[in-house]
């Protein structure tokens, strides 16, 4: 039992619905409490796409026996394919109360669909458990759903393809992710076969094995369906994070190789791109050495944006990384050791107010993280940027961050960031005054996330009224 | 007026949204929501009032989650310590709120006993809210957590013995909210010998329960308080012998409450459009005591609207909406000229809106547990010039073309009392005048 300000992930049944709604011709059942839906308001109001979200609630019970109210789930289920004749797969999603109730999946078979005259595929997440998370649900998810259409034998394109394994929706600027990386092999001469699991269709995903190789974009949600076509399909994976332009060429360097290109018709991709579009490296050179020196960064999200930012970071722009951290604990050992080799201090938490310390302890300059780490730079007054998943930014022009134009636009933004820092005149007076020990008592008791923003508060009032301590009532006054 | 029961799956915004909307509005009440990493999950992503835009997330320090751990079910009382730490961090709270639900009761948590601790500990007041407990009838609404946290509420009022009915009403209960009325005339009014009105609901919009007070002030109705007051301390004595007057159509739960502590619960109009507005005074005032006779003023108020009503003549509009408040909103508009073509209700109590759905027009018909793809259906088929839409359909219904207003833009403007009737009229003129505008570019 634990007391959170906030959380990072949603529950297994939202990465369940994320992994679903992110593909063509899936449709998902959710089984849930009335009250629990909400993916359909998001998905609206995060894509505005003006698709409906493909989603049906299943009410856990509520069904009265014998009539023909939603609720019977394995009636509901035969009913998805009735309405939405195009499926080609149902995936069920439960969600934790109806987990928690014990109810067996029922043992049903899908009728067939009036378009294809066959019956979709049912995909029932039978390792749903109330303890496995939002990002390891949709992981699986995807894994399952690749199992069941992928056909084994194995026929390759003749041209050399790769699939793309990217984030699935509400990530931030998912689509564009996917586009930026379809240039760019596009421009080594690799074609892209499927991208998965953004606009994909089951059709996509029977095709999976025609392509030389696996492009992993977003390792949290590819994984596992990578590995299995990794050890049933003999199918190579590229896992370097396409961050940074040193991330970017590298994975483009080993997709040429798994793909029988000439490594010298690569190089040369490489460097056209890093003359026209790759700006990080030449904004990294432009600046004096002094703009770098000693700026701390703290960077928390994800893994492959964390990782990939912070290697970017400490080594081709010379940041300090002085924090960072992963919310998603079944990653820890994959995460720390790649962390390590960029930072001392590598870390997994996924309580805010704990990641909010973190943070605060590290003293940085920048801070690059999630929606819910805007209010602790806030509160240090220091420059943030939303890179890390989840983020509330859903804009209708996504801006890439991986691949070269990504490196441009990160580029950009810490141009902005670590530009108007440097300017800020040093003054901050009443940063020294000295604190009464019951007004500490008072400001200890407000949570780490608003400390900051209090304590300034305290200070400037403090100064209004030309005191020279800050007392207790002052604190207080201060608060109101 | 015909009601049809479409026993679909309505597409309806989980009530747990409300959580920070109401921490917000019970300024000095610390709510607590308690259950699995999906009850947190939906009340950080969803913004306080759910509109097509992007989720704001901001993180508020009076609401905190207690994340149970699904493996190791909670010990009696370590829910309670949580909660009384958080507290014991936040300055000036008079009031928490629990909000355990289906989850927490499967994990084994007796929130009851939890929020009993909590106040004997504090000293405060708390009150567990259920937003999963079963209403009777299928279906959910986007407003079920108000409903329950203002159930929990009258629960938590002070007791009304009959020995306070010879007495007059304790001077310090009263205040808050109305406090800027109270005073006023009062010895003269309390002379009339009124019964005690508590009026019950507009939490979204405190405002427009200052115009209802302020005309049952002025009809020599003895209000001794609202619930939710001002702070979320102020709670007015309710009892036997004190009169409820419900201001929304979702609050069944909370009429329930109040009827169990032998509360008389008015039975008439929601105070939302200008009939409803006049017949809801009669009434208060009826039961309450004095009489009252708002014909002319509700005269007046119709031809102030003319102007309004005129715009909106003849203009057919959907409600696809998913608070509750669809029906006395229609019934308003059919009254004011417009066509209601389809009023949709994921769940509707019958009993209780029993005079709602009497007053509503013979042309509307009402539509209980529509599908929302049916509804999408009928929508494309009747092309009404405004649809009231739940959020889930909203974003599809725009791009299929339709224009789209969410249930939640007018609850927030305030939909009571005579003034509220013309700002929901205001606020459809403004949808249609900013479509036709938009229409008029040559793209």
């Amino acid at each position: 039992m634990r007391l959170l300000r906030g959380v990072y992930e949603g529950p297994g049944s939202h990465g369940i619905l994320r992994v679903a709604a992110s593909m063509r011709g899936v449709h998902a059942v959710l089984r849930a409490l009335p009250s629990e839906g909400y993916f359909p308001a998001l998905y609206g109001a995060s894509e505005r796409s003006g698709e409906a979200a493909p989603v049906t609630l299943s009410p856990l019970g509520e069904s009265q026996g014998g009539s023909w109210e939603p609720g019977d789930l394995a009636r509901d289920l035969s009913n998805v394919v009735r309405r939405h004749p195009e499926t080609e797969a149902v995936i069920l999603a439960r969600s934790e109360v109806a987990l928690l109730s014990g109810e067996p999946i029922p043992e049903t078979s899908l009728p067939e669909s009036e378009e294809t005259g066959q019956p979709p595929k049912l995909v029932t997440c039978e390792w749903e458990a109330p303890d496995v998370g939002e990002t390891e649900a949709a992981n699986l998810a995807l894994e399952n759903l690749v199992k069941a259409h992928a056909q084994s034998r194995r026929e390759r394109s003749p041209a050399p393809t790769v699939n793309l394994f990217g984030p699935p929706v509400f990530a931030p600027a998912a689509a564009a992710e996917y586009a930026e990386a379809e240039r760019l092999l596009a421009l080594i001469g690799v074609g892209v076969n499927a991208r998965v699991p953004l606009g994909a269709s089951a059709g996509d995903l029977g095709r999976l094995t025609r392509a030389w190789a696996n492009v992993l974009l977003y390792r949290e949600v590819g994984e596992s369906a990578t590995l299995y076509l990794q050890d049933e399909c003999g199918m190579q994976r590229v896992t370097t994070p396409m961050l940074g332009a040193a991330g970017t060429g590298a994975a483009l360097r080993t997709v040429g190789e798994l793909c029988h290109l000439s490594p010298k018709k690569v190089q040369q991709a490489v460097w056209a791109e890093l003359a026209r579009t790759a700006k990080l490296p030449w904004y990294a050179r432009l600046h004096k050495p002094e703009t770098f020196r000693d700026r701390r960064v703290a960077i928390f999200g994800d893994v492959t944006y964390p990782l990939g930012l912070g290697y970017a970071l400490a080594r081709e722009v010379g940041l300090e990384v002085v924090a960072c951290g992963t919310y998603l604990g079944h990653l820890e050992r994959d995460f720390l050791f790649h962390a390590h080799t960029f930072t001392d201090e590598a870390f997994v938490e996924d309580d805010p107010e704990e990641v909010a310390a973190r943070i605060e302890a590290s003293e940085p300059d920048l801070v690059v993280g999630t929606h819910l780490e805007e209010g602790v730079a806030d509160s240090l007054d220091i420059p943030f940027l939303p890179f890390c998943a989840p983020t509330t930014y859903s804009p209708f022009v996504g801006r890439p961050l991986m691949g070269y134009t990504g490196s441009s636009v990160l580029a950009d933004a810490l141009d902005g960031a670590l530009g108007l820092t440097e300017e800020e005149p040093e003054v901050l007076e009443p940063a020294g005054m000295p604190w009464a020990d019951d007004a500490l008592d008072e400001l200890a008791g407000i949570p780490p996330f608003l400390r900051g923003r209090a304590r300034r508060l305290a200070e400037e009032r403090a100064h209004e009224l030309g005191s020279e301590e800050i007392s207790r009532e002052i604190f207080l006054q201060s608060r109101l | 007026m015909t009601i049809l029961n479409e026993s679909g799956a309505s597409d309806v915004l989980s009530p747990l949204h409300a959580v920070n909307g109401l921490a917000e509005r019970l300024a000095s009440a610390l709510v607590v929501v308690v259950g699995t990493r999906a009850e947190a999950h939906i009340a950080q992503s969803l913004p306080t009032a759910p509109s097509p835009t992007l989720p704001r997330t901001s993180l508020n320090p009076r609401v905190a989650f207690v994340v149970l751990d699904p493996e190791e079910p909670p010990q009696q009382g370590r829910v309670a310590s949580r909660v009384i730490e958080t507290a014991a961090g936040l300055r000036g709270t008079e009031l928490v709120l629990l909000v355990a639900g289906r989850s927490a009761e499967l994990l084994g948590l007796d929130a009851e006993f939890e929020a009993r601790l909590v106040a004997r500990r504090l000293d405060l007041p708390c009150a567990a809210v259920n937003p999963d407990a079963s209403y009777g009838s299928p279906g959910a609404l986007s407003t079920d957590l108000e409903d329950r946290v203002l159930a929990s509420l009258v629960a938590a009022c002070p007791e009304r013995k009959t020995s306070d009915l010879l007495e007059n009403a304790s001077p310090t209960k009263r205040g808050g909210l109305l406090s800027g009325f109270i005073g006023r005339g009062r010895d003269e009014v309390r002379a009339g010998r009124s019964r005690p009105v508590v009026l019950l609901g507009a939490s979204t919009s405190p405002e427009s329960a200052r115009e209802i007070y302020a005309h049952l002030d002025r009809a020599r109705v003895d209000v001794v308080g609202s619930v939710p007051g001002e702070r979320a301390g102020d709670l007015p004595a309710l009892g036997e012998g004190t009169v409820v007057a419900v201001m929304d159509p979702n609050l069944t739960a909370a009429a329930r409450a109040a009827e169990e502590r032998g509360a008389r619960v008015v039975r008439t109009l929601m105070p939302i459009g200008v009939d409803g507005t006049a017949r809801f005074i009669q009434d208060v005032a009826a039961e309450a005591g004095p009489r009252a006779n708002e014909q002319s003023r509700a005269r007046a108020a119709w031809k102030g609207l003319e102007p309004l009503r005129n715009r909106i003549r003849g203009k057919r509009i959907f409600f696809a909406g998913d608070t509750g408040f669809e029906v006395p909103l229609a019934r308003f508009l059919a009254d004011a000229g417009a066509v209601v073509l389809e009023v949709g209700a994921p769940r509707l109590d019958k009993r209780f809106l029993a005079t709602e759905i009497q007053a509503l027009g013979p042309d509307v018909d009402v539509v209980e547990s529509p599908d929302w793809r049916g509804q999408i259906g009928r929508i494309d088929a009747a092309r009404p010039d405004v649809v009231v839409a739940s959020p889930g359909i909203h974003v599809p219904l725009v791009a299929r073309g339709h224009l789209c207003r969410s249930p939640r833009d007018f609850l927030e403007s305030g939909v009571h009392g005579y003034e509220g009737a013309r700002r929901i009229l205001e606020l459809l003129v403004r949808t249609f005048e900013r479509a036709e505008a938009l229409d008029s570019v040559n793209l």
